[in-house]
């Protein structure tokens, strides 16, 4: 392999990163996925992460502190004794 | 032997929302705490661990002092074990400095009135309480391999959270997770208790007004939370 092309797998390579979950999940991810258009457990990962990750981006900048709210539950919490 | 995974603010209609079975075992239901005039988290594990209503004794130490209470172990059903391995609760042996960081944090969230910042803090809020449940849930599992007659693991995770991101159904629906395999690698025996539930304030979380228990050996109807002392011993004799 030429410089250039090594140059250019390393390059590839360094987009991704390998990470671990447990074997029984594995299996079970392989099991799932046949049949459907996933081709690999990591691709499988990458959507589920990329969707978990996108709805609670979207949660939390939907999520707003409205003031009459955080005035009922500190009131709550006072008389909880969470707060003086 | 039997184990107790006490989860603070752990809410019936979340269980079955989310469906944990695990959290859920083979019987569960709700827990009667109508006879306190608040779910206070120091009352009701206090009151768990005597048999005894401890509201009065607790509430007349003072909102501050409350949290320092510290009931002694030959008061607590624990001491009819031979060697009982009891994890942070309240109560008994939680770790003060840890609760006492929470609270100044929740206080400074409330205090703060920039958006931004508010925001900031309850990062550090919640950092700091996963970061706690990590170590607790280690030092469980460690526990769990050892030679007790009786193992009780406080999980404080879903109140702490839960007060400032209720709301938040992904973030409690990951606790929830994790709390229902940490239930499903224990062995034998086991109840699942908690103080009190939560119900949403917006994106906060209150306490309502009754716990949930589950236990994979008995049906227990809608016990108090002083009846476990009495069921806890007579499964153990």
């Amino acid at each position: 392999m030429s410089e250039e092309k090594k140059g250019k797998a390393k390059k590839k390579k360094s987009k991704h990163t390998t990470i671990s979950i447990p074997t029984p999940l594995y299996k079970k991810i392989k099991k799932r996925i046949e049949g459907t258009g996933f081709t690999s457990v990591s691709d499988y990962v990458t959507y589920v992460l990329r969707e978990v990750l996108a709805s609670l981006e979207e949660e939390e900048k939907e999520e707003v502190f409205s003031e009459e709210e955080e005035e009922k539950v500190k009131e709550r919490l006072r008389a909880l004794g969470y707060l003086d | 032997m039997i184990t107790v995974i006490a989860i603070d603010a752990l809410e019936y209609n979340l269980v079955e929302e989310f469906n944990m079975r695990n959290l859920k075992q083979e019987y569960y239901g709700k827990t009667d705490i109508s006879e306190f005039s608040e779910p206070r988290t120091m009352v009701l594990w206090s009151s768990f661990m005597t048999g005894e209503n401890k509201e009065e004794e607790i509430l007349a130490k003072g909102d501050k002092e409350m949290w320092n209470t510290r009931i002694p172990h030959e008061e607590t059903f624990f001491s009819h074990f031979e060697n009982p391995f009891i994890l942070d609760l309240p109560g008994y042996n939680y770790d003060l400095e840890q609760h006492e960081r929470e609270r100044r944090l929740l206080k400074e969230f409330f205090m703060e009135k920039d958006e931004e910042k508010k925001r900031e803090i309850r990062k550090k809020y919640n950092e700091n309480a996963f970061a706690h449940h990590r170590k607790i849930k280690e030092r469980f599992l460690e526990a769990l391999e050892g030679e007790y007659d009786f193992i009780l693991g406080y999980f404080s995770v879903a109140d702490v959270i839960g007060h400032l991101n209720f709301g938040n159904r992904m973030m409690m629906k990951m606790i929830y997770r994790d709390l229902d395999e940490i239930v499903s690698q224990v062995e034998g025996k086991k109840i699942v208790l908690s103080d009190h539930g939560m119900k949403a304030v917006g994106v906060f979380g209150d306490h309502s007004e009754y716990g949930f228990w589950s236990t994979n050996f008995k049906e227990l109807g809608r016990p108090k939370i002083t009846d476990f002392k009495s069921i806890i011993l007579s499964e153990t004799k």
